[in-house]
């Protein structure tokens, strides 16, 4: 009973990963990243982060928007189509540590 | 009978409504004088020690000075309750954002109750005297009842959500405790609006004989006509006397006034005359003598004498004073004092200066009272405008320009309020009235903060930019803002971050993290004073004289440096009641030399007819003297 629940919640959250990374993927434009940067200044202005902290952030996330950027109008990012998917493979592995 | 004593700063009010209020006392009546401007000069002039609450004064005379901050502090604490539950069920916001929210505070959100203090105040009297603040001020005091009615709006619209589901829940909804609240501020606000408007209360205005007041005079009367007020009376206080012997000053100063005091009748109110008095008016004996030119109005026969008098020559000076008013380097110059003291005119004569020693520079009113363009005597206004080579001047249109940022926000607003809704359709409807009532209600103290984005916006342009402020008790609380706003946006920051998940972050996060750090940065500006100062404007006179040392000793607890301080309309020697007041004026001058904290005194002459346009005021400027 135990390793049915197990699998099955296993199951689910693969799913869900899966879902997550699609939107992420996304939402992965130039404004999600834009929307970061904002965040970092606006921690700033509430003396949550230092001035160096966010010119550290700002490092990690402005290639990262150049890149998107770049690669924007090239080939077509990968989306989700809408339609009814059929979900297999519990047995699948997923590492849910990063997030 | 409830009289008010408006009229441009330093013109009279105190003294004459204190003078007024005395004699009512002495005619039998329980009197109750009252100030409203909170920096309160009512106890100098009375030469009592007076507090928030009514004092015995003499006789059946009472005074208190309002202290609208702890009133609006009494009121909120009785009303916290209900405002607090109104308000966690009208919006998404949870007690932790209602909490950081209700700790702050907005200058200016104390004349909301300034009018309801005062009936409280006046409670059991006869006769109630208001010595109110100066002009701007004052018209925004009267306008709150329309401001408290918009309040009690929006807290209806937010009440009715919760109606709307107390009935859908049990099918009836009960009356509650703000229900009444609401309630009570909308009956509140139509009392004081019929008060204002009834017999029982009345205006009269105090203005000085000088062009510059009676152009503030005419607009004051008619915002105060249009509004529905009634205008009783016009006051001309300090009207220079005969002189006893040939003095081409008193000349040059009756001569100006003669024209003033003529086109002052065509304003159409009954014109009374204060000539000035020797000293200043304090204590009870000078102001029996100020009571009694109020008896009567000026006969015409006063106003005559239409002879061009010689001007007046004036010593020249090298302007060496222009280095501790605005050396290399200083960005920021702010000008303020006590009304009436020429704090407008030497903010023009400083910024005419700097430009015409070679820099760009921007002289920006922050008086809703605005008289740059009489002073420049050109047309100024919301634009800027290069008024000669490199002097640019503004007044601002606060109100145009709260219209122009409520156009910009209302959409990101109402997404805001859409994407906390969460996609629930029951509350739409609801959701709709509060915001659109919402922003609707010009907050209060609306006036500095859009002065102080003024002043933010012109340091982005402008390599120096020269501030004409309002009167002390109004320009304290514009650099009282700069903190006060700052905290302002921080809170509304984190409830952004907060809720960033459901709402993301748009425009409107953009914007106010852009306003968060434009405020930091002048917040340290101010502090800095090898880049901005301010320059301390006063009169050789008692009440002036008092009023600057509560200045100074209030910039100093601010941290902004006040390199000058400039006394103005020092009286040069004439006739022998020239050479009287000169003498009094020469025991104030000593008296500044006291408390002026290390400031560098500089010393400009009285000119009469006062300067207008840009060669005078450059003639005017190669008279100020360093005094040392």
């Amino acid at each position: 009973m135990l390793i049915v629940d197990r699998m099955l919640l296993g199951g689910i959250k693969f799913v869900l990963g899966k879902v997550a990374a699609a939107v992420d993927a996304e939402l992965n434009d130039d404004s999600r990243l834009r929307e970061e940067l904002l965040a970092a200044q606006m921690r700033l202005e509430l003396g949550e982060i230092t001035e160096e902290e966010l010119a550290r952030l700002e490092a990690e996330l402005l290639p990262r928007l150049r890149e998107i950027r770049g690669r924007q109008g090239g080939e077509a990012a990968q989306t989700l189509e809408s339609g009814e998917y059929k979900v297999v493979g519990v047995e699948a592995t997923a590492d849910f540590e990063k997030e | 009978m409830l009289r008010f004593y408006a009229g441009k700063g330093g013109a009279g009010k105190t003294t004459c409504a204190a003078a007024v209020a005395l004699a009512l006392a002495r005619g039998g009546k329980r009197t109750l004088l009252v100030s409203t401007d909170p920096a309160h000069s009512l106890g100098d002039a009375l030469e009592a020690r007076l507090s928030a609450s009514p004092r015995s004064v003499r006789g059946k005379l009472f005074a208190a000075q309002m202290d609208a901050d702890r009133a609006l502090s009494r009121w909120l604490g009785a009303r916290e309750r209900s405002l607090r539950a109104i308000a966690s069920r009208g919006t998404y916001l949870d007690d932790e954002d209602i909490d950081s929210l209700f700790r702050l505070s907005l200058p200016g959100v104390d004349e909301l109750v300034g009018l309801t203090e005062l009936r409280r105040l006046s409670r059991g009297f006869d006769e109630v005297v208001v010595d109110t603040a100066p002009t701007g001020h004052t018209l925004r005091l009267l306008a709150m009842p329309a401001t408290l009615a918009r309040l009690g709006q929006v807290l209806d619209d937010l009440q009715a959500k919760h109606r709307a589901l107390a009935r859908s829940l049990r099918g009836s909804v009960r009356r509650d405790a703000e229900d009444a609240l609401i309630d009570e501020l909308q009956e509140e606000a139509s009392s004081l609006h019929e008060l204002l408007r009834s017999a029982e209360a009345q205006f009269h205005w105090v203005t000085l004989p000088e062009e510059l007041a009676l152009q503030e005079t005419r607009d004051g009367v008619s915002a105060l006509r249009q509004s529905g007020l009634r205008v009783e009376r016009l006051i001309a206080n300090r009207l220079t006397p005969k002189a006893d012997g040939p003095c081409s000053f008193c000349l040059a100063r009756r001569a100006e006034e003669a024209r003033v005091l003529e086109r002052a009748r065509a304003i159409g109110l009954p014109l009374y005359g204060v000539p000035e008095q020797a000293r200043e008016p304090r204590g009870s004996r000078d102001l029996s003598a100020v009571a009694l030119a109020l008896r009567s109005p000026l006969r015409s026969g006063r106003i005559r004498n239409r002879t061009t008098p010689p001007s007046v020559a004036a010593p020249v000076a090298d302007q060496d004073w222009l280095e501790d008013v605005a050396g290399a380097g200083v960005r920021l110059v702010f000008f303020g004092g006590k009304g009436g003291v020429g704090k407008t005119t030497a903010a023009a004569t400083a910024a005419l200066s700097i430009a015409r020693r070679g820099d760009r520079v921007l002289l920006l009113s922050t008086d809703p009272a605005h008289s740059i363009g009489d002073v420049l005597d050109a047309a100024v206004g919301d634009e800027e405008r290069e008024v000669e080579p490199r002097l640019w001047a503004r007044e601002p249109d606060a109100a145009r320009a709260f219209e122009r940022r409520r156009e910009k926000y209302r959409t990101a607003v109402e997404e805001l309020f859409a994407a906390l809704r969460g996609g629930s359709s029951f509350d739409a409807p609801y959701d709709r009235a509060v915001m659109e009532d919402l922003i609707e209600l010009a907050p209060p103290g609306l006036d500095e903060l859009f002065a102080l984005l003024a002043v933010i916006e012109a340091l982005q342009r402008y390599p120096v930019v020269v501030v004409d402020t309002a009167p002390t008790g109004h320009a304290l609380r514009l650099l009282e803002l700069v903190g006060k706003a700052r905290e302002w946006v921080q809170v509304l920051l984190q409830i952004q971050l907060k809720y960033r998940r459901v709402t993301g972050l748009g425009e409107l996060a953009r914007d106010l993290t852009g306003t968060a750090r434009e405020l930091r940065e002048l917040q340290q500006l101010l502090v800095d004073p090898r880049r901005s100062r301010f320059v301390a404007v006063t009169r050789p006179a008692a009440l002036p004289r008092e009023e600057t040392a509560r200045l100074l000793s209030a910039l100093r607890r601010l941290r902004i440096a006040t390199p000058a301080l400039l006394v103005n309309a020092i009286t040069p020697p004439g006739c022998s009641r020239c050479r009287r007041v000169a003498a009094a004026e020469q025991e104030e001058l000593r008296r500044l030399r006291r408390i002026r904290r290390g400031c560098a005194m500089l010393g400009a002459p009285w000119i009469a007819p006062a300067p207008r346009g840009g060669e005078a005021l450059a003639r005017f400027g190669r008279t100020w003297t360093r005094m040392e």
